[in-house]
């Protein structure tokens, strides 16, 4: 937000890409375009283009829903780990400058001096605002929130029993989803729903982790299956492999009943840049390669 | 004048990031909710927003706009990268769906903010249909093409439509009256 303005006026072409940029997104060709444009020129029109795009959004929001509270309750706790996190890249800073400037005077300091004035109690209060969101996610819980659901039926990975006395229970896969989800190299991309019958008012998301292999379905309205007819699979595709063969990423059942799964994904082989993630319909114990009569839901990465 | 929300924030102040979400959550959740395929997704757009808020704090400078409008723009650019990352697929919503939107009372926008007026101010001065072409694209997150086909119109018009549509707010905002305007 400088004042500084630029002398001249876009031409047509800028502008377009511009207006594109604003309410669309541009395609990498267009970025291209713009980007041998003059780029002064353009950021300052970007800018007063956005600014008016947020004030008709301001005026077209009128009378909006408070935050649900267990996602009011997340940002907070996000925005404590944030701060928490970068009071330590500042006192580090701190150190270094303070190690660079004894070194330079040729004085010691004693060990836990007091720090400058003023650097210490920055955000120095998100203890409380830590603890509050904790409190508020213990009682609300991580479920996704709006609209209410009913209780998640989780297919968990297969089932070891081991006494409780002997080491706690092992996390849930919608705790270890929930856990994948706060991990920033994680994928998260929306499932679409498909024209398949089993499809029809399905919600879902996949977020997966490239470095450990790890990943999560969610799905929210899928169709119970019969597993002695049919079970549902999962597939990556790999952008370095043939489209024709995605990797295996498991079969899966939906309970009667469960409005809400979250599946763990087992990629049969190392998925070295996912593509896409598709779930069709198959004969009991899955297929090694799918005749995609029944693809029931569909998501891509880019 | 007492410093607003983002500069406290910017100057760390603890406190003022609880007001941050609490004033401003239903914002930012109005917008991520028009502008995203699922409830999930504007959960998640929503939390990535709000970190952008921290990161961006900084960079607020109130005598350029109000901090609404700073947040509302930076809601609006996630939101956009989102929907740019899963534009292979289809909306999740059929688009006779969408949300009702109820555009601020002339007389009370400036309650929201004063640019939330002037755009009620300049969208006033439209045609129903370049009013309509603002709305779909910028609050329901329709691209150009999605709105020709909706409205069965030109793709040139939409374009046109939307062009017009912007630089009169532009106008009504105060800003430069050189460049972008004489294209309208």
């Amino acid at each position: 937000m400088s004042d500084k303005r630029p002398q001249g006026q876009p031409d047509e072409a800028m502008v377009d890409l511009l207006i594109k940029q604003v309410t669309e997104g541009l395609s990498p060709a267009e970025q291209r375009a713009l980007d041998v444009m003059d780029s002064e020129l353009a950021s300052a029109y970007l800018r007063d283009l956005e600014r008016a795009a947020a004030a008709v959004t301001l005026a077209g929001s009128t009378g909006g829903e408070p935050l649900p509270t267990a996602l009011s309750a997340r940002v907070a706790q996000q925005a404590a780990e944030h701060f928490a996190s970068s009071e330590k890249v500042a006192d580090l800073t701190e150190a270094r400058t303070a190690a660079a400037e004894k070194a330079h005077v040729q004085q010691s300091a004693a060990p836990g001096q007091s720090p400058a004035p003023g650097r210490t109690n920055r955000f120095g209060g998100y203890g409380w605002l830590a603890a509050a969101a904790c409190l508020v996610l213990a009682i609300f819980g991580w479920e996704r929130s709006p609209p209410p659901l009913p209780p998640v039926a989780v297919v968990p990975p297969a089932a070891v029993i081991v006494p409780p006395a002997e080491r706690p229970a092992p996390p849930t896969a919608a705790e270890e989803r929930a856990a994948l989800l706060a991990n920033a190299d994680s994928l998260k991309i929306p499932l679409g729903a498909t024209k398949d019958p089993a499809a029809a008012g399905v919600t879902g998301d996949v977020v997966w982790d490239p470095v450990t292999q790890r990943g999560f379905l969610h799905f929210a309205g899928l169709a119970p299956n019969d597993p002695a007819m049919h079970q549902y699979q999962i597939w990556i595709f790999d952008a370095g492999r043939d489209k024709r063969y995605p990797v295996d990423g498991g079969v899966f059942d939906v309970p009667a009943n469960a409005s809400e799964v979250v599946i763990p994904i087992r990629a049969s082989l190392m998925v070295r840049k996912p593509a896409a993630f598709a779930v069709t319909l198959e004969k009991p114990g899955g297929v090694v390669v799918s005749g995609r009569e029944h693809v029931v839901a569909l998501g891509a990465t880019s | 004048m007492s410093p607003s929300v983002l500069q406290r924030i910017a100057s760390g102040d603890s406190a003022a990031v609880r007001e941050c979400i609490d004033q401003y959550g239903p914002l930012v959740w109005s917008i991520a909710r028009r502008l995203s395929r699922t409830p999930a997704d504007a959960e998640d757009a929503t939390q990535e927003i709000f970190l952008d808020i921290w990161r961006s704090a900084s960079r607020f400078d109130a005598s350029q706009g109000s901090d609404k409008v700073f947040i509302a723009m930076i809601a609006r650019r996630r939101l956009i990268d989102r929907l740019r990352k899963t534009s292979a697929e289809p909306p999740m919503d059929p688009v006779e769906a969408l949300e009702t939107v109820v555009w601020a009372d002339p007389g009370t926008a400036c309650e929201t903010s004063i640019e939330a007026e002037q755009a009620t101010r300049a969208l006033a001065e439209l045609r129903p249909e370049q009013r309509q072409v603002l709305e779909l694209g910028l609050l329901h997150g329709l691209s150009q093409s999605e709105i020709a086909t909706r409205l069965g119109m030109p793709l040139g018009t939409v374009k046109s439509f939307m062009r017009r549509g912007l630089i009169k707010v532009r106008e009504f905002m105060n800003v430069d009256a050189e460049g972008v305007l004489s294209e309208g």
